[in-house]
């Protein structure tokens, strides 16, 4: 099977659809569960004792996990000196806290099973040190850290961490982000054009499937830096 | 080991013994004094990692859960790794639980 986090909206709701239609078994983990059509656990990443909950149910169902997801985000788009203190705080838990504890308590199933794939999200604006994401920017840069390292840590169980950063994608998370803002981002990117969470699809079925079986501790950018 | 009851210190060091014994393919005597993390370990993290995930299946087969991602499991001063018999220990207060 394979879960997804943050998999009621957006790209993870994108990424749950495109899974399922393929026929593979997904798990869909959200803090609002509502209106998931999908298997479901009610978790909110940014909690400990949530997720790890969440990892005690997946356990017992004594499935393989093929792949983990971590989608759950949310973004902020301020400048450093005007993102207030709650801000800073619900980007870092949720962004980075959210995934570290994701990756270190759904683990120890993958690591039993010797094989497996973690994917976790980034932004394009860390390549690109966008202006105006900086406290987004720095706790999707802890993501990769994170991510390049876990992977080595997982290396010896034959499990795979890569992250995929995309650039702007028409969700939720833009909300107020004017056209004219976004080409302003996409023409940094090496293919200068606006993607579509469908081409964040192909990435994740890509690092999911064996035949990415080489690739480990990579960040993946969309539209390319 | 099956014990369908709650264990006690001298059956959880047996398991516990056993498992890193077996890890070490018994090339080691496991000491109960032996360190699990720090310099002087003869685990090295993925093996310590694989001794969790065995003890954890032992658990299992005795109905208690073995959760060694808790705060105790990870505390550096109170840390269930610091020794064999501190895991026993470990391992004997969650089969309680």
């Amino acid at each position: 099977m394979i879960i997804v986090t943050g998999a009621s909206r957006g790209l993870g709701k994108a990424i749950t659809e495109r899974l399922t239609k393929k026929g593979e078994k997904v798990i869909g983990l959200a803090r609002s569960t509502d209106g998931l059509n999908i298997d479901n656990i009610e978790c909110d990443v940014s909690n400990y004792s949530s997720v790890k909950s969440a990892a005690r149910k997946v356990k017992k169902m004594k499935t393989p996990i093929k792949a983990f997801i971590n989608v759950a985000g949310t973004a902020s788009m301020n400048m450093a000196v005007t993102t207030d203190e709650s801000t800073v705080q619900k980007l870092i838990q949720t962004n980075l806290a959210g995934t570290i504890y994701c990756c270190q308590l759904f683990a120890p199933i993958m690591l039993r099973q010797r094989y497996g794939s973690f994917i976790n999200f980034s932004t394009i604006a860390v390549a690109l040190a966008l202006k105006g994401e900086s406290v987004y920017a720095a706790s999707k840069a802890g993501v990769e850290a994170f991510s390049r390292t876990f992977a080595k840590e997982m290396a010896d169980f034959n499990v795979r961490v890569n992250c995929i950063a995309p650039g702007p994608i028409r969700t939720d998370l833009l909300r107020g982000i004017t056209d004219t803002q976004i080409q302003k981002i996409t023409s940094q990117q090496i293919i200068p054009k606006q993607f579509q969470k469908s081409d964040v699809c192909d990435l994740v079925e890509l690092l999911i499937d064996e035949k990415a079986s080489s690739l480990s501790g990579q960040v993946l950018n969309v539209g390319g830096v | 080991m099956k014990l369908g009851k709650t264990m006690d210190i001298d059956q959880a060091k047996e398991m516990v013994i056993s498992t890193i014994s077996d890890l070490l393919e018994g090339k080691v005597k496991v000491a109960e004094d032996m360190q699990l993390i720090g310099g002087e370990s003869l685990l090295d993290s993925m093996k310590l990692v694989e001794v969790c995930v065995a003890l954890e299946d032992l658990a299992d087969e005795n109905n208690f859960e073995f959760d060694w991602t808790s705060e105790t499991a990870m505390s550096k001063s109170r840390s269930m790794f610091r020794t064999v018999a501190a895991l026993a220990s470990e391992f004997a207060r969650q089969s309680e639980t």
